[in-house]
């Protein structure tokens, strides 16, 4: 039995469906991302995931319990937003133990459990020499500690997680997202990710989802996700520079920019397919070049190169090259629907 | 005593003498901190005429005030003899102010307008903070239309309510009783005190109360411990605004009490000391200016919240 269960949730607002029935199962103890373009229903999907939002339609187990009725506080779930929403009011002592302080009530904390309770998870994500200062006082990154141990000192079955990396800037979100997983794996708490960035959801995720238009596009291993995207949609979403997509007449088909080589590099050319390339602008990245172009027999759709810089192969602009793909690099979709189809003959296509 | 009258008769030699002390003051503080320097001595004569400027607006606005002051201790020659109001021309007198206190019932005044006041402003948030707490967060598209709609209420003038209500106090048997103001004053100020609230609660950002509720409480809890909390400014100045809508409220005080002791400041100093056409200036003035003191103070320490909540409810409404 999975730890949380969702079973065709639903939610519109008015005519907007935000979330259009979504079936998934989150296991005890995995790093979960919700990966998708802003707008496609996954913020909602947490926050119905922590009784913040009630579905249309739909049920929500956790830990076999259907609590789709129940208030937030009631669920076991505790959440980190995005703002951090710590409480300007009091200090981060007692911004931590806030929830302590509501389950007392039941389980009988005294003063000096509290206590307790709060400075170890502090000293656990090091905050604990800020616990007298007020929010307004710390930086992004100390304010996204704070938001995470007071997340995490009631030891919650779910740990849901709202963009939590976004307010940091670029050089500590590295820093954070190692910590951030780090502490996942040792605390072996089960975490719900929600998340744009696909940097974040690959290196976090021990499985994504991928999210558009409030449906479930995909869900894998980052690694699956992106050799083996189910449709164009997650082909083209995920990686930078994304999927170079060529179309014909039957389908569509496409490869990315990183498996497409110039033919001398190319492993074995007997399995590759060989395009005839135009190049018409490079840009050097430092570590690759990267080529914007066309491939014969398709001159509106650009397609992108990522060549690594180390290879010294000469590559001219407003010059013709013979490239190559590995036929297993190409990725073949239905022209219509955008689903993943079987393998195609390319012959006479390009 | 003596002193009082000393410093009366001194008054503006005093104020002079005062105000060119922290002058000095102050320019002796820079010029420690600064040196006495050539820029120095500059920068205090490129900044005089803006004081200058300043030094007489105050004055524009103190006028009145000083003014009342100066008269509740002239005696009725020096009073009425060619209007001369900064200058005692006559030996300043306290028999005024002691008849004020002894031959009218102006503490009871006071205590009648304290006791309403209290009350109604107690009223007034007990309902006026779920409603507002209820149009800025728990609304759909009517929640807006039905908090313009109370606040419509606040525009009926008593004017035009006062008789109906006369009729509901009489039938209620508060006739002659300040609960008869209790009773009635919230009709405006909840609706007013609902609609300064409701900004200030529009501005505590919503994921602080859905943090409290993931964090095991509900959501009154969550009102009560962060919402509350994080708009007392706002609650302040409401308790302030609410408490001097009571206080100056005349019609509804003159109209429901009739027994001199049982009236509140509004309507008792006018009626008391107004006889006919004889105004007894000394204790009217001394009246209003003992009342206006404190609560112009708080108007002061709560203008800023006050203005704000004004202001976001009207950007964020």
């Amino acid at each position: 039995m999975s730890l949380v269960e969702l079973q065709g949730i639903k939610k519109f607002f008015d005519d907007v469906r935000a979330v259009d029935g979504i079936e998934l199962e989150i296991e005890n103890g995995e790093f979960l991302v919700i990966l998708g373009p802003s707008g496609c229903g996954k913020t909602t999907l947490m926050r119905m995931i922590a009784g913040l939002e009630k579905p249309t339609a739909g049920q929500i187990f956790i830990g076999g319990e259907n609590v789709t009725a129940l208030p937030p506080r009631k669920r076991g779930v505790s959440m980190v937003f995005q703002s951090y929403a710590l409480y300007p009011h009091m200090n981060v002592f007692n911004n931590i133990a806030f929830p302590l302080k509501a389950q007392s009530r039941e389980k009988k904390y005294d003063k000096r459990a509290i206590r307790d309770k709060v400075e170890n998870t502090a000293r656990l994500l090091e905050i604990d020499m800020l616990l007298d200062r007020r929010p307004r006082q710390l930086s992004g990154g100390q304010r996204q500690r704070v938001a995470i141990a007071r997340a995490m000192v009631t030891q919650p079955a779910v740990l849901l997680l709202d963009e939590p990396l976004s307010n940091l800037d670029a050089k500590l979100r590295a820093n954070a997202r190692d910590e951030l997983k780090e502490f996942q794996r040792s605390s072996n708490i089960t975490a719900v990710f929600v998340t744009h960035d696909q940097i974040e959801a690959m290196g976090l995720g021990d499985r994504i989802v991928v999210m558009s238009h409030g449906k479930i596009q995909q869900i894998g291993t980052p690694q699956l996700i992106y050799d083996d995207p189910a449709n164009e949609f997650v082909a083209t979403f995920l990686g930078s520079p994304s999927m170079n997509i060529l179309r014909s007449d039957a389908f569509s088909f496409g490869f990315r920019p990183e498996t497409f080589l110039p033919k001398t590099l190319a492993d074995n050319p007997e399995n590759s397919r060989i395009f005839h390339y135009y190049v018409k602008r490079v840009e050097y990245l430092g570590s690759d070049r990267l080529l914007y172009g066309y491939v014969h027999g398709h001159d509106n759709e650009l397609t992108l190169a990522k060549v690594p810089s180390n290879v010294r192969v000469s590559l001219d602009v407003d010059c013709d090259y013979e490239f190559a793909v590995h036929n297993s690099d190409i990725k073949f979709f239905d022209k219509r629907s955008g689903q993943r189809i079987e393998q195609q003959n390319l012959q006479g296509v390009v | 005593m003596a002193l009082l009258i000393w410093i009366l008769h001194n008054f503006w030699s005093l104020l002079v003498l005062s105000f060119a002390t922290l002058v000095g003051l102050r320019i002796a503080y820079r010029f420690r901190r600064y040196g006495a320097t050539r820029a120095e001595l500059s920068h205090i004569l490129r900044r005089s005429p803006f004081y200058l400027v300043v030094l007489i607006f105050c004055f524009f606005a103190a006028a009145p005030f000083l003014i009342m002051f100066l008269h509740s201790f002239k005696v009725d020659g020096d009073l009425y003899r060619r209007p001369q109001p900064f200058v005692f021309r006559q030996d300043p007198t306290l028999e005024h102010l002691e008849s004020l206190f002894t031959n009218t019932a102006y503490l009871d005044f006071i205590r009648n307008s304290v006791v309403v006041g209290v009350a109604v402003v107690i009223i007034t948030l007990i309902l006026a903070l779920p409603a507002a707490y209820a149009l800025a967060r728990l609304t759909g598209r009517w929640g807006e239309r039905a908090g313009i709609l109370m606040f419509l209420v606040y525009l009926v003038p008593p004017t035009l309510l006062f008789i109906p209500m006369f009729r509901i106090v009489v039938m209620l048997g508060l006739k002659d009783s300040p609960l008869a103001l209790i009773v009635v004053y919230p009709s405006f100020t909840v609706p007013f005190s609902m609609w300064l609230l409701q900004g200030f609660f529009k501005a505590v950002p919503p994921e602080l109360e859905e943090a409290a509720l993931v964090d095991g409480y509900n959501r009154v809890e969550a009102f009560l411990r962060v919402v509350l909390p994080l708009s007392l400014p706002g609650i302040i100045s409401t308790i302030v605004f609410t408490f001097t809508l009571t206080l100056h409220e005349f019609i509804y005080a003159l109209v429901f009490i009739t027994n001199t002791s049982r009236r509140t400041l509004s309507v008792g100093v006018p009626t008391e000391l107004i006889l006919g056409d004889v105004y007894f200036w000394q204790p009217l003035l001394a009246a209003a200016l003992i009342i206006a003191i404190p609560v112009g103070f708080a108007y002061n320490l709560f203008l800023d919240s006050l203005v704000q909540g004004f202001t976001m409810g009207a950007v964020k409404g």
